[in-house]
């Protein structure tokens, strides 16, 4: 998705850079590999992802007067890519990626992979649940705090807590470990 | 704090500590396990976590039988090779990146079959390029991730063999650099914007397609 809205700074997104925006237009394509990252570990479609990042970064700039702190700038541009990942498939409830039929070549003996169980664990995160996965990318690739992640997602922390415990004890499994037992408490939510 | 509150709070945050988490850990050794564990997998969870997912390439199908020998050989003497220049290893952080992508994705020098014009278009996506190589002469175009980017990586046909392109719009060099590294040659050349890296296994003319490649490979200003 291209966007063509005249007068803006970011290279692309298209138009000129006015010498003011220098700045926040440098500061806004500097995060684009990081946004990407983020939002195509949410989206599992790099298109959609690319999309995401795309409007993301439109928002970002319509917005920018709200960033008094370019320090700020990272958890700022993330939030907004995370808003934008929920926002289209509310908006166009897009079609899911079939992760099981896209995911069972894998199973083909010789298929070229190094480090065969970093690849187990990437395709593991891949098929955990949004609801699992969505604060796991917050946390580790995002950075978020538990509070942080537990007002982004309108849950309770101890919610947030109960997610990411499960999000983990999956994952252990696949790497071989024994799940532990899930005394999290139910989840509720803010 | 009991067994099942620590392990709530390390199951959620292996990294976060608490005093009321270390008094328990100071008394419970499977907690203190657990822990272990638990970092353990949560360092092998950035490390996963520190590219971005592959399912484009796990669509693909897998080789068929034959190449999964001709494969398994390939890898057992690229690993040989890799281990025979450890100590020459070049201190070249961009051409050792570049080879070890490529080592990454063996089956690239296998095709035989031409990729079609979507097939390359899909590559190019996002990094900005245009090329006016005719598509019967590239075997192999995925978008790969490298040093924090997608970048188009090509496997182009010539006289002398199979050679690797990688279009690094966001890696500048000042001049041409060769580099010899897991029995493969390569070069690096400056372009327009970025530069081009050209890898070939055993000898080969790079110069000569790098040449064709600056000219053929057209820049566009609408790049991310």
């Amino acid at each position: 998705m291209r966007n063509s809205e005249p007068g803006s700074p970011v290279s692309s997104i298209g138009g000129g850079v006015p010498a003011a925006d220098a700045p926040i237009t440098r500061l806004l394509e500097s995060m684009r590999p990081e946004l990407l990252r983020f939002a195509h570990w949410l989206a599992r479609d790099r298109s959609i992802a690319e999309d995401i990042v795309q409007e993301a970064l439109l928002r970002a700039w319509r917005s920018r007067d709200a960033l008094k702190d370019p320090g700020a700038a990272r958890p700022w541009l993330l939030t907004i890519v995370r808003r934008e990942h929920a926002r289209l498939y509310e908006r166009k409830r897009l079609e899911l990626v079939s992760l099981d039929e896209a995911l069972e070549t894998q199973a083909s003996p010789g298929f070229p992979e190094p480090g065969g169980e970093l690849f187990a664990l990437r395709d593991a995160i891949m098929r955990l649940p949004i609801q699992y996965r969505e604060p796991l990318i917050l946390q580790v690739v995002g950075g978020f705090s538990t509070e942080e992640i537990a007002r982004e997602l309108a849950l309770s922390a101890t919610a947030v807590l109960t997610r990411l415990f499960r999000a983990r004890n999956k994952l252990r499994v696949i790497c071989g470990l024994t799940a532990a037992p899930d005394a999290a408490a139910p989840e509720s939510l803010s | 704090m009991s067994c099942d509150e620590a392990r709530l709070l390390i199951g959620a945050d292996p990294l976060a500590t608490t005093p009321a988490l270390e008094e328990h850990l100071a008394t419970c050794a499977a907690c203190a396990r657990f822990r272990d564990e638990m970092r353990s997998l949560d360092a092998d969870i950035r490390r996963a976590l520190e590219r971005p997912p592959d399912i484009a390439r796990l669509r693909s199908a897998g080789p068929p039988a034959w190449r999964q020998w001709a494969l398994a050989a390939s890898v057992a003497l690229a690993s040989f090779a890799v281990l025979a220049v450890w100590l020459l290893r070049p201190s070249d952080t961009l051409a050792h990146e570049v080879v070890a992508h490529v080592q990454e994705e063996p089956r690239s020098w296998l095709a035989t079959q031409h990729v079609s014009a979507q097939g390359i278009a899909q590559a190019l996506r996002g990094a900005g390029v245009a090329l006016d190589v005719t598509s019967d002469r590239i075997r192999y175009a995925q978008s790969c991730w490298l040093r924090g980017h997608y970048v188009p990586h090509l496997v182009i046909q010539t006289a002398r063999g199979p050679v690797t392109v990688l279009i690094l719009r966001h890696e500048q060099v000042r001049a041409r650099r060769t580099f010899h590294e897991a029995g493969m040659n390569g070069i690096i050349v400056p372009a327009e914007h970025g530069s081009i890296a050209l890898l070939a296994r055993g000898a080969g003319d790079l110069d000569d397609l790098a040449g064709q490649m600056q000219h053929q490979v057209h820049w566009l200003p609408d790049a991310p």
